[in-house]
């Protein structure tokens, strides 16, 4: 008790020895009382700013509408009265806020600070201009302090008293708030809205309760400000006042409880005690806010917490991480095995959805069946995650239906498809990274509690919540980690988090994507024994590249290919199937001949990439890859979905720095190097989609990568435009043309072109037959052909007949390091030997 | 007569149009290319008609037009070095915030130089007086005001979509990973942007100061304007900026005309109402990072 309402007491104990204080120091008890009333409209503020998230720079217009209500209600309606003005003001604000906040809460970011500085900016022309109503100029003056009772507010100690003692009360609730089920949805509104929608939350309903709770306090603080100096003015509700209760919140200290509150003490202090000196102190002020942004975002409270780290520096983390406990072979906990059902509990039937002119998904259709793993497989661009994106109710689609034991779900937002029942994890992990594990999947569990919008009670006197999660905490092997936040776990204890946060809406059917991909091998066992035990209780499709793993373990297979469904049937089925076999490995067939490969074997080398390690955050994409490229010579690069293909090119481009390893380009070492300047040494590079600038035509792209890189031919080889359209005569009659406007493999085509503009040495390609029609595919792969004779390629490609005919050698990747060199030639007529080396 | 107010009113709403255009404009480009809310770009407009005001004294109007643009230009050379450069990484909000601070100290610092009252500042000589066609009015000044506004109105148009410049930074915006592996910096090009964007800002106030007067809080009045503007026609949209600014322009000149205290809320009431319907702005595209 005393432990969990510390805000309250040392925010008491503050307010009896502030008066002293600031009167010892030559400061008066108006003084006292202002920051009283400031730290209560920065509290209110920093509910939403530090614990939602929603950047409010218009809370003026509240602090503003408060004084005002109060103000015009006592003139008009309560004179010489004190209360009824106050709760009138109160009611109004809750009303106001409530619709404003229906209509600027559909924004989110940026945007939403810029509507509520614009908000602000629009009582502030009310306030001032309409003179009759509010004073305009000169404010409203002639506000009495009456009594109430025998307590005559005249005297400034009976109001401070009054004052602070509302103040208490307010962060009696306010606290009571934020320790809440209700509470506890902000923070993770905060971290990440998307997230808390798919765990169930209407996260709409809750933003719209903290907006209209955090200007309702802000607006009676505004009241009481008016009792307090009798006079209200339009400049409270300016964008400039907004700004300063911004300011304080900032610089007390966002992420804490009280840091605010000590912000409106540092305004009061500076502002009294620097305009003794000088006229200039919001100079000053404005001074120490831009230190604060720039050196302690944190703020006040941010700075003792670094002094307290300093002198009491935190458990390393490894130390935190030996505490976990793993239990092998547990069951899944009973409350989250739904009650058993029989026959088809997931239904898709003809779903299609389409993003601009990409058809993502056509006619797709799958069932999933009680008691069942069913696996969702394909090549990058199949249109997988997009259907689960249908399932689940991010995207609404075009046509066809979603039926969940029975009902059909599509087009329901996500948090009524997870409280329907259907949980989901994600492809790329997708957690609260500020907060705990333990409250991670906290929220899950509170999600599916009736008490879930309770803003009330405190969230220990749900010791069921608790007893599931601890329950669920250990099933996962996440025991003894509890308080570790998510963002600073490995990428592998993210992906379990994220599956974990999916299990806790306790489904009768789960989706899982990828949930073994980035895995090292020790947890890649432990985790595909943790969706066998899932799936014996839940019905699970899963999405998953490690394609011999997942049929190892599925009943059902449906393989999808270019957003359509291919095939459907038993892991056997599949494995057996040609269509099946043609996606992943190719037919053995190569589909151009004519090339002349295998010439440029005792070349010069031209490339060194070794021993390269890259991360994304905490994913360790790139494992000590080593590969080399000679003149001359096109090396294909192969692996699976997420093998770290794509993440290779880049590391090489320099877009992503590696984190150590050398990268030796023509003799020189690249590696860390900024993009521009490996470009300019004579690399082009061609990304997944082209990465073409719409709306400019086909000859500013190509100007563009003439621009900056040499073209004098000092190195490389002078690609001209005339050169360059010798290869592409096709883009001869598009040169004018917006190059969004052309077909794929003309836009193919030019990125290609723009790449070669300049003295280039090397070309990348990253998937570059991707989306394209055969005839075109022929095209281009003569160009590539031809292209060997002037440049060495380094290609990444899933079609493998294509690229196996065209390349001289190979390197194949699996999780970030090459399991396989040597030349392409035995893979592309031997099938077998490929399908042994690449496959199955 | 009907049609000679419809022309006045119209003629107006294109002034202050495009008055609002030359800031709105700029902080459109520095937020596109930079993801940087510039809060403190009023700051810079009151810069350029404080230093209008002092060049006048020396080299006429003439030369104040032309000087001041370049000195607010050269400090923008400084803030986007020292602190915006900062930013580029960060959370958007966290620029909202360190140029809010910055635009309050640069109020004080003119404060401190200049002191709280209005400066005077007067019609150049060359300019004061009417054109008079038929029963139709209009002052000499704003004619000018107009040409120079419709003038720096082309050159953006200009330099961004017939030079390589223009080349490099509408890509940039679009995929500044891409024009990096192309071998382009795209730094420096920022710097000009901040550089362009400040210096019109100042533009504009050199312009307008005899007409709006010079005062402290010039900067701060002006700029929730151009941020409606902006939003209005959409973050990053060059025709969105100049239609937006066009139309809040009219609207504000016209309920003026009707009822004059109404004039500053109507732009925000216009604000609310093109994002009822459009939350993106009228000619505003859906960039991720800014959600």
């Amino acid at each position: 008790m005393i432990k969990k309402y510390q805000p309250l007491w040392i925010a008491a104990l503050a307010m009896i020895v502030l008066p002293v204080l600031l009167q010892a120091i030559g400061l008066t008890m108006t003084s006292a009382t202002d920051v009283v009333i400031y730290a209560i409209a920065a509290l209110g503020l920093n509910m939403l700013v530090g614990y939602t998230g929603l950047t409010s720079f218009g809370h003026g217009t509240w602090f503003g509408i408060g004084a005002y209500a109060a103000a015009l209600s006592q003139k008009y309606w309560f004179p010489g009265q004190i209360v009824m003005p106050f709760l009138f003001s109160i009611l109004v604000i809750a009303t106001l806020s409530c619709v404003i906040g229906l209509l600027i809460l559909r924004r989110r970011g940026v945007y939403f600070s810029l509507l509520t500085l614009a908000l602000s900016a629009l009582t502030f022309a009310i306030a001032f201009r309409w003179t009759n109503f509010t004073g305009g100029e000169s404010g409203l003056g002639g506000i009495e302090r009456t009594s109430i009772g025998p307590l005559n507010l005249n005297d400034p100690l009976a109001f401070l008293i009054v004052v602070s003692l509302i103040a208490l009360a307010i962060l009696y609730l306010l606290l009571r708030v934020v320790r809440s089920p209700f509470g506890h949805v902000l923070v993770g509104i905060r971290e990440n809205e998307q997230r808390a929608t798919f765990q169930g939350y209407d996260t709409d309903k809750y933003k719209l309760g903290v907006f209209v709770l955090s200007a309702t306090v802000t607006g009676l603080a505004g009241a009481l400000l008016v009792f307090h100096h009798r006079i209200a003015s339009a400049e409270l509700t300016s964008v400039a006042f907004s700004g300063e209760l911004l300011v304080m919140v900032v610089i007390g200290g966002m992420r804490s409880f009280l840091g605010p509150a000590l912000g409106a003490l540092f305004y009061i202090l500076f502002r009294e005690l620097l305009s003794m000196w000088t006229d200039n102190w919001l100079l000053w002020f404005g001074l120490a806010f831009v230190g604060f942004i720039l050196f302690s975002p944190t703020g006040l409270v941010g700075i003792w917490l670094r002094i307290k780290t300093y002198w009491q520096p935190e458990p390393e983390e490894g130390a935190a991480m030996s505490n976990r406990k793993i239990y092998d072979g547990l069951p899944l906990p009973g409350f989250l095995r739904p009650k058993a059902s029989q026959g088809t509990v997931l239904e898709v039937s003809a779903i299609s959805k389409k993003f601009g002119g990409i058809q993502a998904v056509e006619n797709a259709q799958l069932t999933l069946q009680a008691g069942q793993i069913h696996a969702l497989i394909g090549p990058n661009g199949a249109g997988k995650t997009t259907t689960f994106n249908l399932i689940s109710g991010m995207f609404t689609p075009d046509s066809g239906t979603v039926k969940l034991n029975g009902k059909e779900i599509q087009g329901a937002s996500p948090h009524q498809v997870c409280q329907q029942g259907l949980a989901r994890s994600f492809q790329i992990t997708n957690l609260f990274r500020g907060l705990s594990i333990y409250e991670n999947l906290r929220l899950s569990l509170q999600a599916r509690h009736p008490a879930r919008f309770n803003p009330w009670r405190d969230i220990d006197s749900y010791p069921e919540v608790h007893a599931e999660t601890a329950e669920l905490m250990k099933f996962l092997g996440l025991e003894g980690m509890e308080q570790i936040e998510g963002g600073a776990l490995s990428y592998g204890g993210q992906r379990l988090v994220d599956l974990g946060i999916a299990l806790g809406s306790k489904p009768q059917v789960l989706l899982m994507d990828e949930p073994l991909a980035g895995l090292a091998a020790a947890e890649r066992e432990r985790v595909s024994h943790l969706v066998k035990t899932i799936a014996s209780n839940i019905p699970v499709l899963i999405v998953e590249h490690d394609i011999d793993r997942v049929l190892g373990f599925s009943q059902q297979v449906t393989v999808m290919n270019q957003g359509g469904v291919l095939m459907s049937g038993t892991p056997e089925q599949a494995r057996a199937d040609q269509r099946v076999q043609e996606i992943y490995t190719g037919t053995g067939t190569p589909p151009v001949t004519g090339r002349v490969a295998g010439e440029a074997t005792d070349r010069p080398q031209l490339l060194r990439f070794e021993g390269v390690n890259a991360f994304y955050g905490k994913s360790h994409i790139l494992n000590d890859a080593t590969l080399d490229i000679r003149e001359g010579e096109i090396v294909a690069l192969l692996g699976r979905n997420g093998a770290g293909k794509s993440t290779l090119l880049k590391a090489l481009i320099g877009l992503l720095k590696p984190a150590s390893g050398t990268i030796e380009f023509a003799g020189q070492n690249i590696a860390g190097m900024a993009a521009p300047d490996i470009a300019r040494l004579g690399i082009g590079y061609v990304p997944q989609g082209r990465g073409l600038f719409a709306g400019m035509t086909v000859a500013d792209n190509l100007a563009l990568g003439r621009l900056a890189r040499p073209t004098d031919g000092r190195s490389g080889v002078v690609w001209s435009e005339e050169k360059i359209l010798h290869y592409f005569p096709r883009l001869k009659e598009r040169m004018q043309t917006p190059a969004d406007y052309l077909s794929g493999g003309e836009q193919q085509m030019v990125a290609v072109a723009r790449a070669l503009s300049g003295n280039v040495k090397l070309l990348l390609l990253d998937e570059p037959f991707e989306g394209l029609a055969p005839t075109v595919v022929q095209e281009l792969f003569t160009v590539f052909d031809q292209l060997r004779k002037e440049v060495s390629i380094l290609i990444v490609e899933h079609n493998l007949d294509l690229v196996l005919a065209l390349a001289d050698r190979v390197f194949a990747l699996e999780r970030g390091a090459v399991f396989h060199q040597g030349p392409a030639e035995p893979l592309l007529t031997d099938l077998p030997y490929r399908k042994q080396i690449l496959w199955i | 007569m009907a049609f000679v107010f419809l022309l006045e009113q119209v003629l107006n709403g294109l002034l202050v149009g495009g008055y609002y255009l030359l800031l709105a404009l700029g902080l459109s480009l520095i937020f596109s290319l930079g993801g940087v809310v510039n809060l403190a770009h009023g700051a810079f407009y009151a810069l350029g008609a404080y230093l209008a005001v002092e060049l006048t004294k020396h080299v006429g109007f003439g030369g104040a037009i032309i000087i001041s643009p370049l000195i607010v230009g050269l400090i923008g050379v400084l803030f986007e070095r020292f602190l915006l450069r900062r930013l580029y990484a960060a959370d958007p909000i966290l620029s909202l915030l360190l140029t809010f601070g910055l635009a309050m100290v640069a109020e004080q610092v003119i404060r401190m130089i200049w002191g709280s009252s209005p400066l005077q500042s007067s019609i150049p000589a060359a300019f004061r007086g009417q054109f008079v066609i038929g029963e139709f009015l209009y002052s000499r000044y704003r004619v000018l005001m107009l040409a120079v506004v419709f003038l720096a109105l082309t050159a953006i148009w200009l330099l961004l979509n017939k030079t390589s410049f223009g080349r490099v930074v509408r890509a940039g915006v679009q995929r500044p990973d891409m024009v990096a592996v192309l071998g382009i910096r795209l730094q420096p090009y920022m710097t000009s942007i901040v550089v362009l964007g400040v210096g019109l800002a100042a533009l504009a106030g050199v312009l307008f100061a005899p007409i709006s007067g010079v005062h402290p809080a010039m900067g701060a009045e002006i700029m929730t304007a151009a941020f409606v503007v902006v939003v209005i026609g959409g973050l990053g949209s060059f025709w969105g900026v100049v239609l937006a600014a066009v139309l809040v322009g009219v609207v504000r000149g016209i309920t003026i005309h009707f009822y004059s205290p109404a004039g500053e809320a109507s732009m925000y009431l216009l604000m609310l109402l093109v994002l009822i319907f459009r939350p993106r702005g009228l000619l505003g595209e859906r960039i991720e990072r800014f959600e």
